[in-house]
C-alpha cells in the first residue's frame, strides 16, 4: 500500500510537469504545425539563467519570473528567425515534396537544440549542478509516517493546474485567444478575415517557451541540471502529447498525468531502467490502437 | 522492350562501378598521404558514411525521417558481437549475418513506421533511439550492461601480409572498412539510378500520384526501411570493430550526427553524404587547428565542434537546405 501511494503521489506531481511540456508542443504543434524538438533545450537554457541569478545572490521569485520571460522570448526568437524565414520559402524543387516540407522544421529543431546545448555547455561547464526548490522535499509527517509527498509537490501541482487553468481561459475567453484558435483551424481562411497570423504563430512560441520553461523550473530540483538532462523530459512530453493527441491542450494534460503514472508505477514496481522502454510500448500501443490520441480531433492530420 | 531495359540496367551497373573504382581509388590514394591518425580518422569516415548512407535512402529519397538509425547501428554491432564472441565466428561471416538481422529489425520498424509521417515518425524512432540502448541492461546476461563487449578488427591474415606488407592497426581498419563501404556506394548508386530509386522518390514526392501510378506505396516503404537497416546494421558492426559494442557506443547523438552529416552534404545526394561524412568526422580537428591559436579554456573547445555543426545544420536548412552537393541538383529540374 505504501509503495502504491508513493507512486500515485510521485506520479501526479511527475505528471503535472509532463503535462505542462506536452501542452507546450501542442501550441506551437496547433498554432505553427511545427513539432518542436528544441522545446526542452530552450527550457534547460532559461533554467541556467535562473541559476546563474540565484548563484548571484538574486531571490528564488526574480530568478522564477526572468526565467519564464526568457523562455517567452526565446520562443519568438526561434519564430521570427528560423521558423517563419523556413515556411515562407519558396518552393525549390527539394521543398516541393510535403514530406520534405514537414521534416525539415524538425531538422532545424534539432539544430536548434544542439546549438542551445553546446551554448550552455560553453558558458556554464558540463558538469551538473543542483538547482533550489522554493519549498521543503522533505515528505509530510502524518501520525509519525513521513508520507512520500512534499509540500514542494504541492507546489509544483498548484502552480501547473493554475497554469492549465489560465491558459484555457486564454484560450477560451479572450479575443487573441480566439485569434490563436481560428488561426490553428485553419490559417488560410484566419488571415482573410483580417487576423494577424504572424502575431499569433509567435503568440504560441512564446506560450510554449513560457511553459516549458516553467516544466524547467519545475523538474530540475528533483533531477539537477546539466546541458543535457532535460532531453528526457522532451522525449516524455512527446509521447504524453501523442497519447492525448497532439492538437488537444486538454488531452495532453490527460497525457502528461497518464504519462506520469505509467512512468512512476514501472519505476516503483520494476525498476526505473524500464522506463524508457515502456514509454515506447505506451506510445507504439497508442499509435496502434488510437492513432489520433484520446481526445485528438476526428480529422485531424494522417499521422 | 526487354532488351531495352537489359540494356538500361546494364549501363547502370556500369556507372555505378564507375563511381565505386574512383571513390576506391580516391580513398587510396588518401589513405597514403596520411598519417596514423588521420588514417584512423578516414576508417571511421568509411564506415559512418555507410550509416549516412542510410538516413540518405531513407529520409532524403523516400522522405522518411527516421532520427533512430543509431538503434538500427547498435542491432547490427551487437548482433555482429554476440556471434564474434559466443561462436567464435571471424568477422567476415559475423558481419553479413549481423546486416540480415539488422534488416530484421528494419523489416520490424518498417511495419510499425509505415503508417506514420512526419513529426510522428521522427518522434517515434527518437523514443526507439533511447529505449533500444537499455536492452542492454534489461538483458545483462547475454548484453553485459554498461560494460559492454569488447570486439576488434583483429589482424590481417597471412595472405594479405604476404601480398601488401604488414599494414598498420589503422591501416588495417581502413583496408576492413573499404570493401564494405565499396558495396554500400555501389548498392545506393544502383538503387538511385533504377526504377526502385525512382518510385521511392514518388513516394516521397507526392502519395497518392504514386499510388495511381502503380506503385504500392506501404510495401515500398516498409522496404525503405529493410534497405536502409542493412546499411545502418553493416555501418554499426563496423563502427563496434574499433574496439567496443555498448550502449555508450551508439547514444542519440549518433542518430543526429548522422542526420547532420546527411543534411550538410546534400540529403539527397551519395556525394553529399560522403561530402557530410567528411565534414562532422573532421570538424573537430579542424575547428581545433583554429582555436589552437588562440588561448581558450578547456570548457570553450569541448564543445566548440557541436555549437559549430549545429549553427552549420541551421545555416543549411534555412539558407540553402539541399546542401554542398544541393547545387547540381538545379541541373535535373523536372518542371
Amino acid at each position: 500500500m505504501d509503495t502504491f501511494l508513493a507512486a500515485l503521489f510521485s506520479g501526479s506531481s511527475r505528471g503535472a510537469i509532463y503535462a505542462l511540456v506536452a501542452l507546450g508542443l501542442v501550441i506551437v504543434w496547433r498554432g505553427a504545425g511545427i513539432l518542436n524538438y528544441a522545446q526542452m533545450g530552450q527550457a534547460m537554457f532559461s533554467t541556467y539563467i535562473a541559476s546563474t541569478m540565484i548563484t548571484n545572490g538574486n531571490s528564488y521569485w526574480l530568478a522564477f519570473v526572468v526565467a519564464i520571460l526568457v523562455g517567452a522570448v526565446m520562443g519568438v526568437l526561434l519564430d521570427i528567425l528560423v521558423m517563419r524565414p523556413l515556411s515562407n520559402k519558396k518552393k525549390t524543387e527539394l521543398l516541393s515534396s510535403e514530406s520534405m516540407r514537414a521534416a525539415i522544421p524538425v531538422i532545424a529543431s534539432l539544430g536548434i537544440l544542439g546549438a542551445l546545448q553546446a551554448l550552455a555547455g560553453i558558458i556554464w561547464a558540463a558538469e551538473e549542478r543542483g538547482f533550489p526548490a522554493p519549498y521543503a522535499q522533505e515528505g509530510f509527517t502524518v501520525a509519525n509516517n513521513v508520507m512520500p509527498f512534499t509540500s514542494f509537490d504541492v507546489f509544483v501541482i498548484t502552480v501547473v493546474l493554475s497554469t492549465l487553468a489560465l491558459t484555457s481561459l486564454f484560450f477560451k475567453k479572450t479575443g487573441v485567444g480566439l485569434a490563436m484558435r481560428a488561426t490553428a483551424l485553419n490559417s488560410e481562411v484566419a488571415r482573410l478575415s483580417g487576423i494577424r497570423t504572424n502575431f499569433t504563430r509567435s503568440l504560441s512560441w512564446a506560450f510554449s517557451g513560457a511553459a516549458s520553461s516553467l516544466a524547467g523550473l519545475l523538474i530540475t530540483p528533483t533531477s539537477n541540471l546539466s546541458p543535457n538532462t532535460l532531453d528526457l523530459v522532451l522525449i516524455i512530453g512527446f509521447t504524453a502529447a501523442v497519447v492525448g493527441g497532439l492538437d488537444s491542450p486538454a488531452g495532453a494534460v490527460i497525457g502528461g498525468f497518464l504519462v506520469g503514472m505509467v512512468i512512476s508505477f514501472v519505476s516503483f514496481y520494476d525498476t526505473p531502467e524500464d522506463v524508457f522502454l515502456a514509454i515506447l510500448a505506451v506510445l507504439i500501443l497508442v499509435l496502434i490502437i488510437r492513432p489520433r490520441g484520446i481526445l485528438g480531433a476526428k480529422d485531424a492530420r494522417r499521422v | 522492350m526487354r532488351a531495352v531495359s537489359k540494356a538500361k540496367n546494364h549501363s547502370i551497373a556500369r556507372k555505378s562501378l564507375r563511381r565505386t573504382i574512383f571513390f576506391v581509388a580516391a580513398i587510396l590514394f588518401a589513405a597514403s598521404t596520411f598519417d596514423a591518425y588521420n588514417q584512423a580518422q578516414l576508417a571511421v569516415v568509411l564506415i559512418l558514411f555507410i550509416g549516412v548512407l542510410s538516413v540518405t535512402l531513407l529520409t532524403g529519397i523516400s522522405g522518411q525521417l527516421s532520427l533512430g538509425q543509431g538503434a538500427l547501428m547498435a542491432v547490427g554491432g551487437y548482433c555482429m558481437a554476440l556471434l564474434m564472441i559466443n561462436q567464435n565466428y571471424s568477422l567476415w561471416v559475423a558481419i553479413p549475418l549481423a546486416i540480415v538481422g539488422s534488416a530484421l529489425a528494419g523489416l520490424l520498424l518498417g511495419i510499425a513506421a509505415a503508417r506514420l509521417t512526419g513529426p510522428y515518425l521522427a518522434g517515434t524512432t527518437l523514443v526507439i533511439a533511447l529505449a533500444i540502448p537499455t536492452l542492454a541492461n534489461r538483458f545483462m546476461s547475454v548484453l553485459k550492461g554498461d560494460e559492454g563487449l569488447p570486439v576488434d578488427v583483429g589482424y590481417p591474415p597471412v595472405w594479405f601480409t604476404n601480398l601488401f606488407g604488414e599494414p598498420s592497426y589503422e591501416q588495417w581498419q581502413l583496408y576492413v572498412a573499404l570493401p564494405f563501404a565499396a558495396i554500400a556506394l555501389f548498392l545506393a548508386s544502383n538503387i538511385l539510378l533504377s526504377r526502385t530509386g525512382r518510385m521511392w522518390r514518388a513516394i516521397r514526392d507526392n502519395e497518392t500520384a504514386a499510388a495511381l501510378s502503380g506503385v504500392n506505396f506501404s510495401r515500398q516503404k516498409i522496404f525503405v526501411f529493410v534497405v536502409s537497416a542493412t546499411f545502418a546494421g553493416l555501418s554499426g558492426a563496423l563502427y563496434g570493430l574499433r574496439g567496443l559494442v555498448g550502449p555508450s557506443v551508439y547514444p542519440v547523438s549518433l542518430s543526429l550526427l548522422l542526420l547532420t552529416a546527411a543534411v550538410l552534404g546534400g540529403i539527397r545526394s551519395i556525394f553529399g553524404a560522403f561530402i557530410g561524412t567528411v565534414i562532422v568526422v573532421f570538424l573537430p580537428d579542424w575547428i581545433d587547428a583554429v582555436l589552437h591559436q588562440f588561448e581558450l579554456s578547456e570548457q570553450v573547445s569541448n564543445f566548440m565542434p557541436a555549437l559549430v555543426s549545429s549553427l552549420l545544420l541551421i545555416l543549411t536548412v534555412v539558407i540553402n537546405p539541399a546542401g554542398v552537393a544541393g547545387t547540381h541538383l538545379h541541373k535535373h529540374k523536372h518542371k
